[in-house]
């Protein structure tokens, strides 16, 4: 075995409630929960067994499992890409948003939407990473990105509001 | 003025998962870090692993493992697992092993369940027997006759169940193409896998043939037979090649003929162990 190997399983009792909170919060589907912990795991070991590992932390394998939970909303995007085009043509309302939201509302809302705009928004404002690093995770440009989280924004606050009558 | 996306924020809280869940994962996390000779199998799991009535493992069932072992690695360039005495090959789509001292040639089939248990109740139910699942290095096993006599296996992995189907006819030269199981009674062995795996079936071609429904890999089904035979269908990037290399190795083939899916010999290897070579 080697030493990122021993390590790996060293942190395993730690790191798998950490790994299987973030997933279950983000995705809120103990089967999916599942699922991608598994395979966060066992991207984890296929990384330690090179010859240059990563270091092993909590941090680390937490980024791992972000990766995965990205390739997992992507699969189900290109599922539901027509439903995707379809929900860009309504009018897209400018930014800024002047609004006090309701917690339960809004996390409700955010499960709501399409993968591909749960996936970008849970990135930015779930995870509070800077617009740099959502891009980075997303693999696209900042340009790409930005515009998309404009997108998603307007989904969201069209799906919040909708919500919010009757 | 405050970002009203700001709400959404979630620091990340430990939450623990179910213990058993937990406790298979870290089992076989340790499987892969202490390096067994099944570790390529559970690194591959993650991404193509067999669906609940998939095969994922076969076991050619030969008087000689040695010679067959032999035989097939001539003739489909196969290579071995390390630290398996030529008894696994590596990297085929789906594991492939070999089993001496049988006197019935055939192919020995192992298939994935999402609930071994629940299976091996099935089984029992349906007029098999089933032995009571046995924790191995990959998984739950179950060693399983049929209410016809034959021999089959259920096996439940650690952790993660397939999703999305593997390569229908093999990927590479030298992977199953297509499995043809020679049963006695059609009727019986339908009933019977379609209670324990939830198969479905819809008539073939040839008189009392069936082929199974979206399985991996593509099987069809035959009855009237004096005992069950699995047959494998190899396939291969040169058949005529293939052809004269089961030859100079001692056994027999056809000369390639064509059918729809591609051109095909039917050859037995030295110790009459039937099987089918295709070129798609």
């Amino acid at each position: 075995m080697t030493d990122a190997g021993a390590e790996l399983l060293e942190l395993f009792d730690r790191a798998l409630p950490q790994v299987y909170g973030y997933l279950l919060t983000r995705c809120g589907v103990v089967g999916v929960a599942e699922d991608l912990t598994a395979e966060t795991f066992l991207a984890a070991a296929d990384a330690v067994a090179r010859d240059d590992p990563p270091e092993v932390n909590i941090p680390w394998v937490v980024g791992v499992a972000r990766h995965k939970l990205v390739d997992h909303w992507r699969r189900r995007s290109r599922e539901e890409r027509l439903l995707e085009t379809l929900q860009s043509e309504q009018a897209v309302p400018e930014d800024p948003w002047d609004a006090q939201l309701d917690g339960l509302r809004a996390r409700q809302t955010l499960a709501r939407l399409g993968p591909h705009h749960r996936m970008a928004l849970t990135l930015r404002y779930v995870d509070d990473l800077p617009v740099a690093d959502v891009a980075a995770s997303l693999d696209r440009t900042l340009h790409a990105t930005e515009a998309l989280l404009v997108r998603a924004r307007a989904a969201f606050r069209h799906v919040y509001l909708e919500s919010c009558d009757g | 003025m405050a970002n009203p996306f700001d709400i959404l924020r979630r620091p990340i809280l430990p939450i623990a998962p179910d213990p058993i869940f937990a406790q298979r994962l870290r089992a076989r996390l340790e499987r892969l870090m202490k390096g067994t000779t099944m570790d390529t199998d559970l690194a591959a799991d993650a991404t193509i692993a067999a669906r609940h009535g998939d095969v994922d493992y076969v076991s050619l069932w030969v008087p000689d493992a040695t010679k067959a072992a032999d035989f097939f690695s001539a003739v489909l360039g196969w290579s071995f697992e390390p630290g398996s005495d030529r008894r696994q090959v590596e990297g085929l789509s789906i594991r492939h092993g070999f089993w001496g001292g049988q006197e019935h040639n055939t192919l020995f089939l192992c298939f994935a369940v999402s609930d071994v248990n629940a299976a091996a109740a099935r089984v029992e139910a349906a007029g098999g027997t089933a032995s009571p699942p046995d924790e191995q290095p990959y998984g739950l096993l179950s060693d399983c006759v049929d209410d016809q006599g034959m021999r089959f296996a259920l096996h439940q992995s650690l952790g993660v169940v397939g999703r999305s189907a593997g390569p229908a006819n093999g990927a590479r030269h030298g992977d199953i193409s297509y499995l043809t199981l020679e049963v006695q009674d059609s009727g019986r062995f339908r009933r019977f896998f379609g209670d324990v795996l939830g198969w479905r079936f819809q008539p073939g071609r040839v008189e009392d043939g069936w082929g199974v429904e979206d399985v991996v890999p593509m099987t069809g089904l035959q009855g009237g037979h004096d005992r069950a035979t699995c047959v494998p269908m190899y396939r291969v990037d040169d058949i005529i090649a293939a052809v004269a290399r089961v030859r100079a190795a001692g056994g027999t083939a056809t000369d390639p003929s064509s059918e729809s899916y591609g051109l095909m010999s039917e050859c037995q290897d030295d110790q009459g162990t039937r099987f089918y070579l295709g070129q798609h």
